[in-house]
């Protein structure tokens, strides 16, 4: 299996030169800014505070450090991804590789891992700026490999989205506002879905009691409730405040807690994952679908 | 009897309300070079672009070396390399990493890149380009890059859209040269042209596509031997010029005289009896023929006479 050569000629011309040395470097001040800013704002480094550290303060930065990257990834990969077909289209390459030995699917999945690759870079130079929260106590090595893994997941998901689009849309433009759209609906539409159909429920006699498996079927689509199992609230008896997301998370802890059978291992995380894995070798399948010429009839 | 490379059956594409090709049948020979020529949208693009796998035709097939490109377009892509009628280059590669990508894409190992790049550079005249960055090349430095990307696989069979357009006289011998080379090496080319001067000089077989249809193909000769056509005949007299003409303009297939110094420019309709004719005719009426020089019929003629009759021009 030999390298695919659209991630290749990527990395080669990305890396060359300082740009993306650059790039990664403001990236992590970026992060270290934020975190210093979030200590020196909590009195830390006052020393005539008689306050001392608060292993709280912590959690609440790597809260803030992963919800930052979260946000990241789905800003950042749908940029690289949606033009990636339609811009090799405007630039009149697309026919030239479509004419080679290389199938549709290998040039789709070249993209992906494109973008992949330039997540991960960002995502493993950020690893040390995590590793001082690390440092401070609170979240253990497998917490972290499973946060790296779920956003593997995710900017797969978010990737194959956006070559999807690109491939079905001819300009860059219109692929670029459908993919955003597309993944907002798909982010935040289950728990406006959900809220509806609790709030319906409610005024029913009995009223409105979910269980975890409610949850589950009503909101795994969105990558935000995968999320979830990493923001870390009701770990150690600290309530998490930033966001405000603890409250849910507290509870869908308790519900998942109180489930049984196979349920109890559907951590909001696995099943969004293995959405995510579904979805993207189905977008993966359409997109080579709507790319091989020959079964193309414009 | 050669091997047919590439064979096409009642080939049609139809965009919305156009009909692009309309029931295409070609036939071209292992080492043919054949020129395609037509006017500005008669179908040349599209009908390249299908056989190169990259168009569905709306019926009909295409068969490259006995495959059916729409059941097995992997396999097919491997004998054929395309050059389109624009250059798609990426800003940021220079010419060597270019190559080298596409050598890529078509699956050929690593540690045979080098050798093929330089050798395909030589090969276009590219090697003191090697490493300038694609988008800073000129026009046809970027036409002959180009073509080495279309041979990088080492294709059998190449289709070549206008692969001179554009290009100043010196480059068309160039590019010219090139194709020959090519040819020598054995390969078949398809490639299609506005100019079918040049052409007929390098094409062992032409097709002429008007409005979709071929209308005519063959080899050069053939094609325009076929055709009743329009010539030209130079006749020098040593005198009695005026009576000449008078006998000349009373000949039905002769549609104009004009004379000068002896030096008489008949416009004909016909066949080569025709000539013969005309000659019998002003010996007989005793003018005392100096030379006698029919113009060899140009293919240009052909192709007015072909794409003019029909349909006309709709653009
Ligand atoms: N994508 C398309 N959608 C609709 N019509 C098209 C499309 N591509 C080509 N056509 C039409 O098909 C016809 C043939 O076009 P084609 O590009 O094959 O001509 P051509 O012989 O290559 O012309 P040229 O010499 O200008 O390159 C034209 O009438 C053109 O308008
Ligand atoms: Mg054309």
């Amino acid at each position: 299996m030999t390298i695919n050569p659209i991630l290749k000629k990527d990395l080669k011309t990305k890396l060359r030169g300082w740009r993306s040395t650059i790039l990664i470097c403001c990236y992590v001040t970026l992060l270290t800014g934020i975190l210093f800013l979030y200590f020196a704002s909590s009195n830390m480094f006052n020393p005539r505070s008689y306050q001392s550290f608060n292993p709280r303060m912590a959690i609440d930065a790597y809260n803030i450090l992963i919800t930052f990257q979260f946000a990241l990834l789905f800003i950042a990969v749908p940029a690289i991804t949606a033009v990636s077909i339609s811009s090799e289209r405007e630039r009149q390459t697309l026919d030239l590789m479509l004419v080679t030995a290389t199938p549709a699917r290998r040039i789709i999945l070249g993209k992906i891992m494109v973008s992949i690759a330039h997540t991960m870079l960002l995502l493993v130079a950020s690893l040390p700026v995590i590793g001082i929260v690390f440092f401070f106590g609170g979240i253990g090595f497998a917490d972290i490999a499973k946060l790296l893994l779920f956003y593997l997941l995710t900017a797969f998901f978010v990737a194959s989205c956006g070559v999807f689009f690109s491939t079905i849309f001819k300009r860059n433009i219109t692929a670029i506002i459908t993919t955003y759209i597309f993944l907002g609906l798909v982010t935040f539409g289950p728990f406006v879905g959900f809220l509806i159909y609790a709030m319906l429920h409610q005024r029913m006699p009995g009223g409105f009691n979910p269980v975890y498996r409610d949850f589950v079927t009503g909101l795994f689509p969105s990558p935000v409730f995968g999320y979830i199992s990493f923001y870390f609230g009701s770990y150690g008896g600290y309530g998490g405040y930033i966001f405000g997301i603890s409250d849910v998370q507290r509870q869908i802890e308790m519900l998942l807690a109180a489930e049984t059978g196979i349920w109890k291992y559907m951590h909001p995380w696995i099943v969004n994952g293995l959405f995510s894995i579904i979805s993207s070798i189905l977008l993966i399948f359409f997109s080579s679908l709507a790319l091989n010429p020959v079964k193309r009839k414009y | 009897m050669k091997n047919v490379v590439v064979r096409t059956e009642n080939l049609t594409k139809r965009y919305k309300n156009t009909l692009a090709v309309d029931k295409l049948c070609m036939e071209i020979e292992e080492g043919e070079i054949y020129g395609f020529v037509g006017a500005n949208g008669a179908g040349k693009t599209t009908t390249m672009r299908i056989i190169a796998g990259l168009l569905a035709p709306t019926s009909g097939s295409v068969f490259v070396d006995g495959i059916d490109v729409s059941k097995k377009p992997l396999q097919v892509k491997k004998h054929i390399g395309y050059m389109p009628d624009f250059f798609g280059v990426y800003d940021d590669l220079k010419v060597s990493e270019y190559l080298n990508f596409y050598a890529g894409m078509q699956g050929i190992e690593k540690n045979r890149c080098d050798t093929l790049v330089d050798s395909l550079l030589e090969l276009v005249r590219l090697t003191h380009k090697r490493d300038a960055y694609v988008d800073t090349l000129s026009r046809g430095m970027k036409q002959r890059l180009c073509l080495a990307r279309s041979l990088i696989h080492d294709p059998k069979f190449l289709i070549l859209d206008e692969p001179a357009s554009g290009l100043d006289p010196r480059a068309r011998v160039e590019m010219k040269e090139i194709l020959m080379e090519l040819a020598t090496m054995g390969k078949t080319i398809l490639i299609s042209s506005h100019i079918l001067h040049e052409l007929s000089q390098i094409c062992t077989s032409i097709g002429i596509i008007d409005s979709g249809r071929l209308v005519a193909c063959g080899s050069v000769r053939e094609v325009s031997d076929r055709m009743s056509h329009s010539g030209k005949l130079k006749i020098k007299v040593s005198s009695k010029e005026e009576e000449a003409v008078k006998v000349l303009l009373e000949i039905p297939e002769i549609k104009g005289v004009s004379s000068a110094a002896g030096m008489i420019d008949v416009d004909v309709i016909g066949q080569d009896d025709t000539y013969a004719d005309i000659l019998r005719t002003l010996v007989e009426k005793g003018i005392p023929v100096i030379s006698f020089q029919p113009q060899e019929s140009s293919l240009e003629s052909v192709f007015m006479q072909l794409t003019e009759g029909g349909n006309g021009n709709d653009n």
